[in-house]
């Protein structure tokens, strides 16, 4: 994106711009600024012989599995898997940091089981990989956020044979 | 997170509703909505828009050519919410 692209899109084109610089102030430290990008990884087969995974920030996990921290001071950074296969009245949402008014009643605004359930029967995608991942987004070390909670949920993803994965950071 | 999968072979998108924040983490493949945080995926009940982001997503794991390339989805919030609404409608009349 271009420097003009900054100045004038992004303001007006998302409904809470400063996001970034605000969280960032009061939590300084808290926010990853990068200044490179990582190397493509090349997509080995078509969506419909791949097996997808999706990793969310939504903080949801099964009903009965330890909720999150959601008051932490420095975060959690543990996840949960999440089924594939769950109906979402299996599961359930902790975290305190984005406003629930929709996943409350269809949870699919924010982890869209059903949709995806529905893509893979209709061989859109291959298959869905076992489970899907959530963790919360409030974690205020961002270097050990890199550092361990993104290497476990990568070496996780990777151990059940994804492809690809499909991530919504709430 | 995006990255610990890509240097593992994995390729990744994802979606995005805050552009700042995407602008500082240089995420390989992402794609923009200007919907209210927490409703990446749309409005409740709208299935068809749920599913046209998702398909608009993984379509994006074909086609992004550069690391960092950011796929602006001309969908508005408003616009979004008002479907939403008459979709709700329309099921409470169905009930």
């Amino acid at each position: 994106m271009t420097e003009e692209f900054n100045k004038t899109e992004n303001k007006t084109k998302q409904l809470r711009p400063g996001l970034w610089q605000t969280v960032n102030e009061r939590y300084p430290g808290s926010m990853i600024t990068k200044s490179d990008y990582v190397t493509l990884a090349e997509l080995k087969k078509p969506l419909s012989e791949s097996r997808l995974t999706f990793v969310s920030t939504a903080g949801l996990q099964p009903k009965g599995s330890l909720p999150f921290d959601t008051v932490h001071p420095v975060g959690d950074y543990t996840f949960r898997r999440v089924p594939s296969n769950s109906k979402p009245s299996d599961l359930e949402i902790h975290q305190l940091k984005y406003p629930t008014f929709g996943a409350e009643r269809d949870l699919n605004v924010i982890f869209p089981i059903e949709r995806l359930q529905e893509l893979q029967t209709e061989g859109f995608i291959g298959e869905l990989a076992p489970n899907f991942f959530s963790f919360i987004g409030y974690n205020m070390d961002a270097e050990m956020l890199e550092r361990t909670l993104a290497e476990d949920i990568a070496e996780a993803v990777e151990a059940e044979g994804s492809d690809v994965a499909l991530l919504s950071p709430a | 997170m995006q990255r610990a999968l890509e240097r593992r072979g994995i390729p990744t998108v994802s979606i995005t509703v805050a552009l700042d924040v995407t602008e500082h983490i240089k995420p390989p493949r992402a794609v923009f909505l200007p919907f209210m945080m927490g409703h990446h995926f749309g409005v409740t009940f709208h299935k068809e828009l749920q599913r046209r982001i998702i398909i608009e997503a993984l379509d994006f794991l074909t086609v992004a050519e550069q690391s960092g390339d950011v796929k602006m989805l001309p969908i508005k919030w408003s616009q979004a919410r008002q479907e939403g609404k008459l979709i709700e409608k329309q099921l409470r009349l169905k009930n």
